[in-house]
């Protein structure tokens, strides 16, 4: 596991254990080198003095050519457990007297030579002189093995260094990390809690006036300008909400009471017009006969236009009801309610395969009865007219149904204004209507989390689009 | 030196086979200067573990006498070997004399075989005169000599006679002492 991913207890343990352990092993590295290099140097100058010892005391043997002097004067060197041998050269490099007193010659190099560390063994050569006069030489071999047996005892030495002073390391490295740990890992649990709970009102423990302690408070304060500015802004959200929804009320019953208010004045209009046709149609002149057409014709359009207004104004506050409904029988029993309407026209229907959804029966049929009775109504002027009722699905994964007619068609630079109410691109002479179907059908669609527009031309028919959300559907 | 050594036990091992075979005085020569050559050696290096009393050299300058008395069996040798020697700064020089009475300011003194009948005279004349007195005649040393030559196993070792070397204010080196077999207690 890498470094940065381990929990920082650990991190901060495997820190100090890891530079601890390298300052002693330098360390130990250091002193050991250092022994090494005094020790071989020592041992040397130690040699060398037991050899001029040895060659001070060989001067009367030699002058005097004692061998049996000069071999006792070695043998003072058996106490030594590390001396492998020892002789005496006379004046002419003859070996004179051995220790031991019978080695072989070959374990003696043949002349005097010089000092130092050869295959395995120091040898040291010191001069035998009296009164200035060179006598001989001494010459004395021992093995290494008191390095060697130094050597392991510096290794055990520096092996029980280091593990006594990495378990050290480790007892106080574990009690301090949490002084670092603690309070990071309270942030963390902290911060772990919130995002969990969503829970703005804890707070992280402070445990010292560190940098971490800065952090703590820096932590806390943070939180509690979030849970002000929460607390705030739900409250905000929650008073926007009820205004819009009072006024949106308001603004729906203010409308629903001023159309059905309306319906009243009007019907007398309309009643009362019947009523003074029928009682003295006779005694009016013609012109007085066309204004009464007039009138009764202009309240029976109003009356539509209230209608419309309800119907709009009760899209926006009735219950949606929803259900698995069949697109494919509904276009066709629009299409047979609107018989009446069409017969006598050539019209060329082309339906497509049209899925199941799921939504408010009634509202969608208003979609189709909008959608369908446009089509039928703009493309009047066309023998035959050609209407498409189609269902695809695209991009995203939505249902994508469009309606599609040869007629009158509109500029694209309106397409916009096509959907809102009122809105009207066309004469009322030329195409009746209220203005109020199109936005209708985008409540609807809206309400079923759709969305609808509109493509066309001038004179080249226009199309209709409107999405449903597949998920439910199939 | 041992290559001189075995070489000298070596001849010596010739000779007895060409005396017994008859003799030649020729070989006799050789064996006897080789001998002495050794004790030429021996008398250079006993100035050299031998200390005299601080007041008996009036300075530094003063030679260091090795005497001998009667007659000289070393030929030349003894003057080559201390030839150019200083022992404690004191020049080595080798001196002759025919009777005891001219023995004088000599340091050590080699009394010769061909005195031995009159040794004990010699001995009681120069009791007086503090030197240090070597010879190979037999009992050298147990007859008030300081220091005599024996032959053991064909080598040449040395007797020390410590009250000898007391009476005339003589200091051994240990070393030397360690060499020579002792005669007298020293305590006197």
């Amino acid at each position: 596991m890498p470094l940065r991913n381990i929990p920082i207890r650990r991190k901060l343990m495997t820190v100090s254990l890891l530079t601890s352990g390298a300052v002693l092993l330098l360390t130990c590295a250091a002193f050991i080198a250092y022994e090494v290099i005094t020790l071989h140097k020592s041992m040397v100058q130690g040699y060398t003095t037991r050899a001029q010892i040895i060659a001070a005391n060989s001067t009367a043997a030699l002058a005097f050519q004692n061998e049996a002097d000069a071999t006792d004067v070695l043998a003072a060197l058996k106490t030594d457990p590390h001396m492998m041998a020892a002789c005496v050269y006379d004046g002419t490099g003859e070996i004179f007297a051995k220790f031991p007193a019978n080695a072989s010659a070959g374990v003696f190099p043949a002349k005097p030579g010089q000092s130092g560390y050869r295959q395995g063994h120091l040898e040291i050569f010191s001069p035998i002189v009296q009164n200035g006069r060179a006598l001989g030489t001494v010459y004395i071999q021992s093995d290494l093995s008191a390095l060697t047996d130094r050597y392991y005892a510096y290794a055990w030495l520096a092996l029980g260094i280091i593990v006594c002073s990495i378990f050290v390391a480790y007892l106080i490295s574990r009690a301090l990390q949490k002084q670092i740990s603690q309070p990071i890992i309270a942030l963390a649990e902290t911060a772990k809690a919130i995002s969990k709970h969503r829970d703005f009102s804890v707070r992280a423990t402070k445990i010292g006036d560190d940098e971490l302690g800065l952090l703590t408070d820096a932590f806390n304060e943070m939180l509690a300008e979030i849970y002000k500015l929460n607390l705030t802004l739900e409250l905000r959200v929650h008073q926007r909400t009820a205004q819009l929804e009072a006024a949106n009320k308001e603004l729906e019953a203010f409308s629903y009471s001023v159309s059905h208010d309306l319906r009243a004045p009007l019907r007398h209009i309309d009643g009362f017009v019947d009523m003074l046709r029928k009682d003295s149609e006779q005694n009016l002149s013609e012109t007085g006969r066309r204004y009464l057409g007039i009138i009764s014709e202009a309240s029976k359009s109003m009356g539509r236009l209230i209608d419309d207004l309800l119907v709009f104004s009760r899209m926006g506050r009735s219950e949606m009801r929803r259900t698995t409904v069949k697109m494919d029988e509904l276009v066709a029993d629009t299409i047979q309610d609107m018989a009446h309407e069409i017969q006598g026209r050539a019209i060329e229907w082309n339906i497509g395969k049209l899925p199941e959804v799921n939504g408010d029966r009634a509202m969608l049929k208003q979609v189709w009865v909008n959608l369908i009775s446009n089509a039928v109504k703009y493309s009047r002027n066309r023998s035959p007219a050609i209407i498409k009722i189609s269902c695809r699905k695209n991009e995203s994964g939505e249902l994508e149904f469009s309606v599609q007619d040869n007629g009158a068609g509109f500029d694209m630079k309106y397409a916009g204004k096509l959907f809102g109410v009122f809105q009207r691109l066309h004469q009322t002479e030329e195409f009746e209507g209220t203005g109020i179907g199109l936005a209708n059908v985008l409540r609807i669609i809206q309400r079923h989390g759709g969305r609808a527009w509109a493509e066309g031309k001038v004179d080249a028919g226009a199309t209709i689009y409107f999405t449903m959300p597949a998920s439910d559907a199939n | 030196m041992s290559e001189s050594l075995k070489r000298l036990s070596r001849i010596r091992f010739v000779f007895f086979i060409l005396l017994f075979s008859g003799g030649l005085d020729l070989a006799a020569q050789t064996e006897i200067s080789k001998e002495y050559q050794v004790k030429a050696v021996f008398l250079f290096n006993f100035a050299q573990f031998v200390e005299w009393p601080t007041n008996s050299f009036s300075d530094a300058q003063v030679p260091l006498t090795i005497g001998v008395l009667g007659d000289d069996p070393f030929g030349d040798f003894l003057d080559a070997t201390v030839r150019g020697e200083k022992v404690g700064g004191h020049p080595l020089v080798v001196q002759r004399f025919r009777r005891v009475e001219d023995v004088k300011d000599c340091r050590i003194l080699f009394i010769s075989r061909s005195e031995s009948r009159q040794m004990k005279r010699i001995l009681a004349d120069l009791k007086q005169q503090k030197m240090l007195t070597v010879s190979d005649v037999e009992s050298f040393s147990e007859s008030g000599g300081v220091i005599g030559f024996v032959t053991v196993q064909n080598k040449i070792r040395f007797k020390i006679n410590l009250d000898a070397g007391k009476n005339a204010n003589l200091a051994f080196s240990s070393k030397l002492l360690r060499l020579a077999e002792i005669v007298g207690s020293g305590k006197n």
